[in-house]
């Protein structure tokens, strides 16, 4: 007996029907992502709101693709794709230069040169590094935010940050977060009173004037959005070493927050973008990289994130700080050093 | 055949057959959870030439790592005699309530674990600054006269932390008292035993299985914990499971994170044997 329903459906049908539904229920994600291709970005959590709103409906639409962004910390990306080398999942990744420096070590990347990205020969100088392995987009900047209702005038000089009046109520970035990394060679600047290039070669005077800012933490963090979350409580007074681009988008949302540009000067943070080595669609990789490093996308995402633009094409947005000092920080420094701070960094700084 | 030996049999293979349910849940906790640990151990007994101890010499050598470990310890031990001096009782009234009253209590305790940590932190950030409810109370009460810092101090990890695992110290204690025959209590008073010497010589001990496991439960997560201190007290305060993720994610150091994941690692089971151990003896004497 093979005949199931009277209709005449036999097991023999029934089956092949099955079978033939098991198919393609298993293979349509195959089919499906086939039509649309996909590339997965990886950089700072951060990111994600202007990637979303300024750079995904432009790239998807003009490249008929899908663009994944994963926001997390540079040295997250750095994890994934030295754990993921032989079969990389990400495309393109945006982080801070000195991990950079550490996946260009790792052999993680793929120069990016004119032919593949043609608005490289747009950069301004300084902006592309290690022979193109990757590129600066924007150049958000660090100073001192404060809360506007806790202090009427803005911080004048980092040094304010040490006066015994703040005690318990300054946050500082760990030296985990590359934000971290300016207070430990201003804390040199203004301990010895050196130029800010020498000074940043010596941190041995730089940790002793930061040990000396402990009665007046309130904590060190490596998560921002906690810190601006403390500061706009009022809860902290200021965060030393805040980013332009997390502070004044905060301010902008109403948060009673201020950010200075002390008379010491200020540091430019260079936010980084490069090609995975071997990661899935290279041609769209690169095309979302010649995006991010063209006029129409740093004239759109320049001011939200309160940064300076690096193609010459595009002028600086309203409202950066003029007439003071930028002190460019030497990452190459920083990469060989870094490990030897942080272990002293614990047993400096600790509670 | 003998009837001894025919008899035994089908129960035996019944319960030889039951334990292949257990095959899936094996099969992945050795794929997704002793494989790694292996992995984990190799690392960190080898060096450029092979076996080596001498991670586990710098380490134990160096001051700072000392310093660590008793952070890590004092942090859980605290963490777990406030959860148990605060759980004890909620476990006995949530097993001697009835009805509405049970449920209500049992959804106070379950729920609040469906709130995830990283909340649960942002909340107690709320709680502990200098205008929040705990800092009004004490200054209110008069204990303290001045509004004083709890954010970021080991006092302020304790509360959050106690407050994440308290569930973990309630549940184990309330399961066991909740099979704890009333009656009994109530023979030793008719005998004239003192309220005190009941709950010393009768209650106490047959409740002493739930709690080990309580204790086991809330030191074993508490010992291990990264996110609630990396929220509640930053950088400054390093403990063996922070240590552990910095050395691989920040310092790209996987000798020195196996290294810490191995003596964390030691320091849970121990305290989980100890306490399955201790548990069984217990339970033996009743």
């Amino acid at each position: 007996m093979t005949r199931f329903t009277k209709d005449g459906i036999d097991r023999r049908i029934l089956l092949a029907g099955l079978g033939a539904g098991a198919i393609g229920t298993l293979s349509a994600p195959s089919v499906l992502r086939a039509q649309t291709r996909e590339i997965v970005v990886g950089g700072a959590a951060s990111h994600k709101p202007w990637v979303d709103a300024h750079v995904a409906p432009i790239f998807e639409r003009k490249y008929n693709a899908k663009l994944t962004f994963e926001g997390t910390r540079s040295l997250v990306n750095l994890e994934k794709m030295q754990k993921n080398k032989d079969r990389p999942y990400l495309s393109v990744v945006q982080m801070d230069d000195p991990v950079m420096i550490l996946a260009v070590r790792e052999q993680l990347l793929e120069p990016i040169t004119a032919a593949k990205a043609p608005n490289v020969a747009k950069l301004k100088p300084g902006t592309i590094h290690m022979e193109g392995q990757w590129a600066n987009y924007l150049q958000p900047w660090q100073g001192i935010a404060y809360n506007t209702n806790v202090l009427k005038e803005p911080p004048a000089s980092w040094n304010d940050a040490y006066d015994p009046k703040f005690k318990g109520r300054i946050i500082i970035p760990s030296l985990q977060n590359t934000e971290g990394l300016p207070n430990l060679f201003m804390a040199s600047h203004l301990a010895t009173g050196k130029p800010m290039a020498e000074a940043a070669r010596d941190t041995e005077n730089g940790f002793k004037k930061l040990v000396s800012l402990k009665p007046n933490l309130l904590t060190v963090y490596n998560q921002m959005p906690q810190a601006f979350s403390l500061l706009e409580q009022g809860e902290a007074h200021m965060i030393v070493g805040a980013l332009s681009s997390f502070a004044l988008q905060r301010r902008l949302d109403g948060a009673p927050i201020g950010l200075a540009a002390p008379k010491e000067g200020i540091f430019p943070v260079p936010s980084g973008i490069a090609v995975v080595k071997g990661g899935p669609n290279q041609d769209l990789a690169f095309a979302y990289v010649n995006e991010l490093l063209g006029a129409e996308i740093q004239a759109k995402i320049a001011p939200p994130t309160f940064a300076l633009p690096t193609n010459v094409d595009v002028p600086p947005p309203p409202g950066m700080p003029t007439g003071v000092a930028i002190h460019t920080i030497d990452w190459g420094f920083v990469a060989d050093n870094r490990n030897d701070w942080v272990r002293r960094w614990d047993r400096e700084m600790s509670m | 055949m003998s009837a001894s030996a025919a008899t035994p049999a089908p129960a035996g293979g019944q319960k030889d057959r039951v334990a292949w349910l257990a095959v899936p849940a094996v099969g992945y906790l050795a794929i997704v959870y002793a494989l790694p640990l292996v992995f984990l151990l190799a690392r960190s007994v080898t060096g450029p030439e092979g076996f080596t101890l001498s991670l586990f010499i710098q380490f134990f050598s160096d001051p700072y790592s000392w310093r660590v470990i008793w952070n890590t310890l004092r942090i859980a031990l605290l963490t777990t005699l406030v959860c148990l001096v605060i759980g004890f009782p909620v476990a006995i009234a949530m097993a001697r309530a009835k009805g509405l009253m049970q449920v209500a209590l049992l959804v106070a305790i379950i729920l609040p674990l469906s709130i995830g940590v990283v909340v649960k932190a942002f909340a107690w950030q709320i709680v502990l600054r200098r205008d929040g409810v705990v800092s009004q109370f004490l200054v209110g009460t008069g204990i303290w006269s001045e509004p004083q810092r709890l954010l970021f101090t080991e006092s302020g990890l304790v509360l959050g932390a106690a407050n994440v695992f308290l569930p973990f110290m309630i549940l184990p204690i309330y399961s066991v008292v909740k099979l704890i025959d009333p009656r009994l209590s109530e023979a030793g008073a008719t005998l004239g035993a003192s309220p005190f010497y009941r709950f010393r010589r009768i209650f106490l001990p047959l409740t002493m299985p739930g709690l080990v496991s309580g204790i086991a439960f809330v030191f074993s997560m508490s010992v291990s914990m990264f996110v609630i201190p990396s929220l509640l007290i930053g950088d400054r305060f390093q403990m063996l499971a922070t240590l552990t993720g910095r050395s691989f994610l920040l310092m790209r150091n996987e000798a020195l994170g196996s290294t810490t994941a191995v003596v964390l690692l030691v320091l849970a089971v121990s305290i989980v044997v100890a306490s399955s151990w201790l548990a069984k003896r217990l339970g033996g004497s009743q």
